[in-house]
């Protein structure tokens, strides 16, 4: 539903935005672009929501390539930018009518389509208010719904949940994880992984433009690596002979900050009571100890900047 | 209805007040130049409300193309524009429309301004083909400063400042040309710039509209101007509005 391949972009005759550009995501499917500001995340949206012509390389939206026919991508596509792009001093539901009507419904129809969206997106309470009073949570989320008036085959979100609070986060999870189930094909970009994670089917992380790794969630993790054992003490005078202690494990990361010590567990819960029997026999008091496998941030670190990590 | 349609309903809609000073300004400046200046300035044969409408006229023209740069610019941060351009509607549409309110509210400032002068005496007595050759220049001046102003709002995507800007210009224009009082009124010095600035060139043709007495070099000279700014900004609105880098 989405088949980009080696799409580039080149503002002016700076550096170029994007280069080398390639992935696809199948009909009905969550794919994340991850990545810092300034990856290119919003420049590859924006290609492929026509609002940019890409320098080189090819992208299909609901079939139709977005440089030669626009038109047709454009009547397959919703789009919600990174700040709500509503008439402020128009109501929830005004603006829902508006832009159903602009997208060629009749009055009726834009009205009761306008009435089911603000029942789907449980925002009766709010509809007939003026959106320039609404909470950031609010307006992303009629935001949304404007995108989906005329529900289209692929739906753009770019930073759907940045800006908002933990709470409001959640409503837009549930909304977007809602849209597979209606078949509908999404791309979203974020910054946080753990966003990511929980929402995609497939993940593409960019970095300066270009494509560090993509794939689903766990093989990204399996990348980086097997599971940690890791554990804080509570007495951090305790790090050193606890280090000592684990010295035959291939790497130990000992953080004085934290207090908190990790070795690799490729034997997962084996290794976990291992070091537990000899944290035991050295009398040390622990505050916490978990197996944990790597975090998409430690992956994302790992890619992004190998050198640090 | 068509997204044309929907867009300049939904412009005039949040222009409510602006339309509403459209009105009321000319007709406010009629009321107070025509008090004051009446018997100070000397219009010869023509009664000062005959005098002087064409430049609240044009004063209301330019002033109603300043306001475009708002809006554009409005459009333009407010996200509306981009969200339109991923519609199946074309680029030019919201544009069009922007051009459409210009037009209204041009069209309401000239009933405004006719109706308030006629109070006054002010009477067309060219007929109907100079009557109408005065509405067309009149809008097609306020058409072509729109498009720049649209151009300048939608380039810039800032508020504020652009429109406050062109403001002081706008009444200089208006103040050192021949719309409010004749050359002579003038220092000597000033006469050169006074009678060849395109303000006062194109409230003189008006002048001529409303009276039936026109000379052809000058209305040669607001033509080329009206026409050239027309050409030259609706060129650069277009380009701006349509741009896909």
């Amino acid at each position: 539903m989405i088949e980009v391949v080696n799409l580039a972009k080149t503002f002016g005759k700076g550096v170029p935005a994007l280069s080398n550009v390639s992935f696809s995501v199948p009909t009905g499917a969550v794919c994340a672009l991850l990545g810092h500001n300034g990856a290119g995340k919003t420049t590859t949206v924006n290609i492929l929501s026509t609002l940019l012509k890409p320098s080189s390389g090819t992208a299909l939206v609901a079939g139709y390539d977005v440089a030669t026919d626009p038109v047709r991508v454009r009547q397959n596509i919703g789009v919600t930018g990174q700040d709500a792009a509503l008439d402020l001093r128009l109501t929830g539901r005004e603006n829902l009518v508006f832009f159903g009507r602009l997208r060629g419904l009749r009055r009726s129809e834009a009205r009761s389509r306008a009435e089911e969206l603000i029942q789907q997106f449980d925002m009766a309470h709010a509809a007939d208010r003026q959106v320039s009073g609404y909470s950031g949570g609010m307006r992303r989320r009629i935001d949304i719904a404007v995108s989906l008036v005329v529900p289209p085959k692929v739906l753009f979100l770019d930073e759907p949940t940045t800006g908002l609070d933990p709470r409001s986060r959640r409503d837009v999870w549930n909304l977007v994880a809602s849209m597979a189930a209606q078949d509908i094909t999404v791309l979203l970009t974020t910054q946080y992984l753990e966003e990511a994670d929980i929402l995609s089917d497939s993940i593409v992380i960019l970095n300066h433009g270009q494509i560090v790794a993509s794939g689903t969630s766990d093989e990204l993790k399996r990348q980086t690596g097997s599971s940690y054992c890791q554990m804080t003490v509570l007495n951090p005078e305790d790090l050193p002979r606890i280090a000592l202690a684990l010295a035959d494990f291939e790497e130990v990361e000992v953080d004085a900050d934290t207090g908190s010590v990790s070795v690799p567990a490729p034997r997962g819960v084996t290794t976990l009571s291992e070091v537990f029997r000899r944290m035991d026999e050295l009398d040390v008091e622990l505050l916490d100890i978990s197996l944990r496998r790597p975090s998409l941030d430690e992956v994302f670190l790992h890619l992004t900047n190998p050198v640090q990590s | 209805m068509t997204a044309f349609a929907l867009l300049t309903a939904r412009t005039l809609r949040r222009g409510r007040l602006d339309l509403v000073f459209a009105v009321v300004v000319p007709i406010l400046g009629l009321v107070g130049l025509t008090f004051l200046l009446r018997d100070v300035i000397a219009t010869g044969r023509m009664s000062y409300p005959q005098y002087v409408l064409p430049a609240m006229v044009v004063q209301a023209m330019l002033f109603g193309a300043l306001t475009t740069t708002d809006r554009a610019a409005w459009d333009k941060i407010s996200g509306i524009s981009a969200r339109m351009r991923t519609l199946p509607i074309s680029p030019y549409t919201p544009l069009m429309a922007r051009m459409a309110y210009c037009l209204i509210r041009g069209g309401l400032a000239l009933t405004a301004s006719f109706f308030g002068a006629y109070l006054f005496g002010f009477r067309i007595t060219s007929g109907f083909g100079y009557a109408s050759a005065f509405v067309l220049m009149a809008l097609t001046l306020t058409l072509a400063l729109s498009l720049g102003a649209d151009a300048t709002g939608n380039k810039a995507g800032r508020t504020e400042v652009a429109s406050q800007l062109l403001l002081v210009p706008q009444v200089l224009l208006v103040m050192l040309s021949t719309g409010l009082a004749p050359v002579d009124a003038f220092p000597e010095w000033l006469h050169p710039f006074v009678t060849y600035q395109p303000v006062s060139q194109i409230i003189e043709t008006l002048r001529g509209f409303t009276v039936g007495q026109i000379e052809t070099g000058n209305v040669v000279t607001s033509l080329a101007w009206c026409i050239g700014m027309l050409v030259v900004f609706g060129i650069l609105a277009v380009r701006i509005q349509g741009r896909r880098s």
